[in-house]
């Protein structure tokens, strides 16, 4: 498959914001030694070359489809990126920072530099602002709040996800033992309050979500990570459907009792002999 | 300049925003219209032979020009290179306006310049910063002075 560097090298070099750069070692393919590069992260993209005044670049890595993990290495403050859990013959990169300060931020910045994640953000940022201008329009006088929409719970889920570890980062199957993190106030998110203004009963919107990677559970197949391809209509009927038929299930359940209960009643209380 | 490829086709055969048999040509003189599928995913756009499984070539849909061309064309030029583009031919004026707009939208450098005019707005509008409630206030990539030019000015 062809792939238009050029285009990749052009945009690396126009004047949007570069999210991060730095010194990282990186283990060679072949020769299994660390090396160091210098790394840039603009969008979804991670490019790396020798050192930051090189014209030419050694490599890009595409940060899409992959889960960025703490792992055990001869090195330290490593963490690798991780394309494939179930044998598709795709590639782990194992990358290490100078010290634990910059091994944080890293994991940090490679953890939210997926298309998906700056896509459902903007989504939700999107509503707030549509919500928040048809309340500055309607008469009633209601309180300036932000209002926290499913998408925001479902993205604060994931960011929450991210930003407290266990003892690890990892989105990923089981936890890996290995190095606990020590949270700064950079990683904690902060907690989310439904302000009573909001119009939707937190019941109807349970935290489980369906969109959410279990931080103890599996991961989806790559098919199911709603993160690639997914369109605003896609995610919309995807989450009525699941509220829909939780809410359906709710109502068969209360059905059925309310039948067990009819069919109870029709019994004399008293015995008449 | 090494990247990525397995991943890279792995990516391309994600459920896709939009994907479709259109008339594709390249932007060298004497390149021809072929057949192709073309697949829009992120942003990237895959291009294939039909039916076959691995895409003939990627394109990063960052900075580049998205134009109509013709009633059911559009094009596709990069690298400030406005005469080097990608011509699109589709099947009616709504699949081609559709793809543009697709297009358009699905590049990231759009949807961050997006999220800082939100970002903006809601916190003119309220006093308060929608980002701090995801811990994420201080990232540089989502300043409005980060080297990126005021939304205003764009044409």
């Amino acid at each position: 498959m062809k792939l238009h560097k050029k285009i990749l090298t052009h945009y690396l070099s126009c004047n949007s914001p570069v999210d991060k750069e730095g010194y990282l070692y990186k283990k060679g393919e072949r020769n299994t030694s660390y090396q160091k590069r210098w790394f840039v992260l603009k969008g979804n993209l991670l490019f790396y070359k020798d050192r930051p005044g090189d014209r030419d670049l050694i490599g890009v890595i595409v940060l899409e489809g992959c889960s960025v993990q703490l792992c055990e290495s001869e090195e330290q403050f490593a963490f690798s990126l991780v394309f494939s859990e179930t044998g598709l013959g795709l590639r782990t990169y194992k990358l290490a920072a100078e010290d634990q300060p910059n091994q944080e931020s890293w994991i940090k910045a490679l953890l939210s530099a997926n298309h998906s994640f700056l896509s459902l953000l903007v989504r939700d940022l999107e509503k707030q602002y549509e919500e928040m201008r048809r309340e500055a329009y309607s008469s009633d006088t209601y309180q300036r709040s932000t209002v926290i929409g499913p998408d925001a719970e479902r993205l604060a889920q994931s960011l929450i996800t991210i930003n407290s570890s266990p003892s690890s980062l990892k989105l990923g199957p089981g936890l890996r033992e290995g190095r606990s993190y020590s949270t700064n106030h950079l990683l904690q998110a902060p907690p989310i309050s439904s302000k009573p203004v909001c119009k939707r009963s937190p019941k109807l919107w349970p935290k489980r979500n369906a969109h959410v990677t279990p931080i103890n559970g599996p991961t989806p197949p790559l098919g199911e990570w709603p993160l690639v391809g997914s369109g605003p209509l896609e995610d919309f009927g995807e989450l009525h459907e699941h509220y829909g038929k939780e809410v359906k299930e709710l109502r068969a359940d209360w059905l059925q009792r309310k039948q067990g209960e009819e069919d109870n009643q029709e019994e004399d209380l008293i015995d008449f002999g | 300049m090494r990247f990525n490829e397995k991943e890279l086709v792995s990516l391309s055969r994600q459920p896709s925003q939009r994907a479709a048999e259109l008339g594709m040509k390249g932007p060298k003189k004497g390149d021809v219209v072929k057949k192709r599928l073309v697949k829009l995913v992120v942003n990237f756009l895959f291009y294939f032979r039909t039916d076959e499984e691995e895409p003939l070539g990627a394109l990063l849909l960052e900075q580049c020009r998205v134009e109509r061309e013709d009633d059911q064309a559009f094009s596709i030029a990069f690298l400030d290179e406005a005469e080097r583009k990608y011509l699109f031919e589709c099947d009616s004026q709504e699949q081609c306006l559709e793809w543009i707009d697709s297009i358009v939208k699905a590049s990231y450098e759009f949807m961050r310049k997006n999220l800082i005019f939100y970002r903006t707005e809601i916190h003119r509008m309220t006093g308060k910063d929608p980002l701090e409630q995801y811990g994420i206030s201080d990232e540089t990539r989502f300043q409005v002075n980060s080297g990126l030019q005021p939304i205003t000015k764009e044409a």
